[in-house]
């Protein structure tokens, strides 16, 4: 075991494992961390905590995600290359390990033209591989970027992104294969809606080996209406929405009748991943919904949720150099 | 080369206010190129002063001058006499020229009246683009001569990111290409598409501007 | 009281034709315009405009001839973009953008070059602007 943590069991073990996810405050509401906790409690196996998502300050991903550790719950905790060096990465990933976080995700980084703060200088540091193969040293040999020996250890089960949409689109099995080769452990991919797409890059993937290498959760994402359907695909670039889903949505109505469609059309998908070879677990991007991840794993068959051996916090022994 | 645009006239005239004898000086090489700071923008800028100055009645007098290059203290010593009769130097050089000439001229007021941006190459008449960041420690060779530590908004080695989508950059897709998509369709072309198989590690940024400003020493040309 | 100052610049080609015909009809120029025939109109650089107005003009026009009829080609669209510059410069610094205006135009058009001559700088008709029209 590389970190021991929940997530990392129930992949290992071979079982599907659902993740999702929770996007702290802008600010320092510790309440309202607590509130959508209360909402994912028992639903998924880890929570993805993001780290000033979409270039937008929130409470900082490390402090965010002790908090769930303080509530008995499983983060992910993601960090970007956007607003920090090599430097202040190690540092905060010291501090995270000390505070019980055992999941990481390793992304380079909305640019800040997307956010609220445009002003500000970005840093790029490293990339998203950098990052993977930084940590996997820290973890895997005790050591720093820079070759100073850690004290204590880095128990941490380390993933990355992956999108199966973007272009170029022959490259991106390879670039996948170069974010295992840098050492993920598991990879969520960014949230499907065009299924037959999503089947070919996964056949790719598969045809490369790259599924006995790293657990791939497939990201979803519940539409909450036919507006935020059409949104989704014309606004957000990489993603198309089929007409077919669209559709249903527009024929759902509104309100709470368009929200159950989204939340069932969601279930559907994740049903139809679950038969995807090389898939081992699903990704469920509610964002700002996290009341609808129940439902959504309730009615995709996914719970219960496995009964998993409390995590053993005590520092794991130092790596054999 | 060195690439400039003409701050906003606003800009300049409240950096002038008060003053009635300045000398606008350009230079002929990098500024002139990209049509920023060369003769013709030195009488088109001074012609603009001097209407403003009209129109809110003040006082203004202005000495047009250009130099060959304003980076070299050599071709500026031309002009020390006009530093001298003036109260304001505003040059139209890039950020080194206006600090040579404040650097040459001690007592001199030297007001800068460009926006230095980047070091690119013309697309076409009337457009440039940044294509080098002076990172110190040149990588073009990796990536079919196409750099992704300035094309790439995010600088990555390693990349495309996500948001690649029909060869456009999600940060301003209307304006930026990808490199990322750019560098594939290169090596692939060359024959090196091998190259994006490997990892590129990260990169040690000390060479940098990031190490501190840079100085170079040729001691074989020196006496 | 110092006279308007108005000045017009044109192609040889399609204004400097159309000004000669207006000239053996007997018409003259009014005493505050000046005149300036150019081989191109595409030689008519922001710099001969902002002069004019560091000379003491209020109002400039430059004509040119027709999209496809210059003999620079794309000569008329140069300076369409260029009187766009000079506007733009004229704003920073507080003056009407509108000040500069540029028409297109073949050698036959004798009378409507009349017409922008006479009419350049004068106030625009009375028309009942927006606020008027929603207080009626």
């Amino acid at each position: 075991m590389k970190s021991g943590s929940r997530l990392e069991q129930i992949l290992e073990s071979g079982q599907f494992a659902v993740t999702a996810e929770l996007g702290p405050p802008q600010g320092s509401d510790r309440a309202v961390v607590d509130k959508k906790l209360g909402l994912l409690e028992g639903v998924c196996d880890a929570i993805n905590i993001t780290d000033n998502q979409t270039a937008i300050v929130r409470m900082s991903s490390v402090a965010a995600s002790a908090q769930v550790c303080q509530a008995g719950q499983e983060p992910v905790m993601q960090m970007t290359c956007r607003d920090r060096n090599r430097l202040a990465i190690q540092a905060d990933l010291f501090g995270a390990v000390a505070l019980g976080i055992r999941n990481l995700l390793c992304l380079s980084g909305d640019h800040q033209v997307f956010g609220n703060d445009d002003a500000a200088k970005n840093v790029y540091d490293l990339d998203s591989i950098h990052l993977l193969q930084m940590v996997t040293r820290m973890r895997d040999e005790g050591q720093t970027a820079s070759g100073t020996e850690i004290e204590g250890s880095v128990p941490l089960f380390v993933g990355a992104a992956a999108n199966p949409f973007g272009d170029p689109f022959d490259f991106r099995p390879y670039r996948l294969g170069k974010k295992v080769a840098a050492g993920a452990d598991f990879i969520q991919t960014q949230c499907i809606f065009d299924m037959p797409r999503f089947r070919e890059y996964m056949k790719r993937v598969v045809d490369l080996g790259l599924h006995e290498k790293t657990h791939i959760l497939a990201g979803v994402m519940p539409l909450r209406s036919a507006g935020a359907a059409r949104y989704i695909n014309k606004g957000v670039p990489g993603i198309t929405v089929p007409k077919a889903i669209i559709k249903r949505m527009s024929g759902a109505g509104k309100g709470k009748a368009a929200r159950l469609e989204g939340r069932t059309i969601c279930a559907e998908m994740i049903q139809e991943i679950q038969e995807i070879e090389g898939v081992h677990g699903v990704h469920i991007m509610a964002v700002e919904w996290e009341i609808a991840v129940k439902s959504i794993v309730r009615m995709a068959g996914l719970l219960p949720r496995p009964e998993i051996a409390p995590l053993d916090l005590t520092p794991a022994p130092e790596p054999a150099n | 080369m060195i690439v400039a645009e003409r701050k906003p006239l606003p800009e300049i005239i409240e950096s002038i206010a008060g003053v009635k004898r300045l000398m606008v000086v350009g230079c002929n090489t990098c500024v002139a190129v990209c049509l920023a700071g060369g003769e013709r923008e030195v009488a088109l800028l001074s012609s603009a002063l001097r209407i403003a100055a009209n129109k809110d009645g003040r006082e203004l007098e202005i000495v047009e001058r250009c130099v060959e290059r304003q980076c070299e203290e050599e071709y500026n010593r031309e002009v020390a006499a006009e530093v001298a009769d003036v109260e304001v130097v505003l040059s139209m050089a890039c950020g080194v020229g206006v600090q040579t000439m404040a650097q040459q001229f001690p007592n001199a007021i030297v007001y800068p009246a460009l926006n230095t941006t980047f070091m690119g190459q013309p697309d076409e008449l009337g457009s440039w683009s940044e294509r080098c960041l002076g990172c110190g420690n040149c990588v073009l060779a990796q990536f079919g001569g196409i750099c992704p530590i300035t094309r790439c908004a995010k600088n990555l080695l390693n990349g495309p990111c996500g948001g690649s989508a029909d060869g456009r950059c999600e940060v301003d897709p209307e304006h930026l290409e990808c490199a990322w998509q750019l560098i594939y369709d290169r090596l692939k072309a060359i024959g090196q598409l091998d190259r994006l198989m490997e990892i590129t590690p990260a990169k040690d940024w000390s060479p940098s501007r990031h190490g501190g400003p840079r100085q170079i020493v040729r001691e074989d040309v020196q006496a | 009281m110092q006279a308007r100052k108005r000045v017009v610049m044109g192609c040889a080609r399609s204004a400097g034709v159309a000004m000669q015909k207006l000239l053996t009809t007997g018409w003259s120029l009014p005493d505050d315009v000046e005149w300036v025939e150019m081989p191109c109109a595409s030689a008519i650089d922001e710099l001969h405009m902002v002069r004019a107005f560091e000379s003491g003009a209020e109002y400039v026009l430059v004509l040119s001839c027709h999209q496809g009829a210059c003999r620079s080609l794309e000569g008329d669209q140069r300076l369409a973009n260029r009187v766009k510059a000079v506007q733009s410069l004229l704003a920073e610094i507080g003056i009407d953008p509108s000040a500069v205006a540029h028409q297109r135009m073949a050698p036959n058009m004798a009378s409507d070059l009349r017409a922008w001559i006479t009419s350049l700088g004068a106030p625009q008709p009375c028309l009942a602007n927006e606020q008027d029209a929603g207080e009626a």
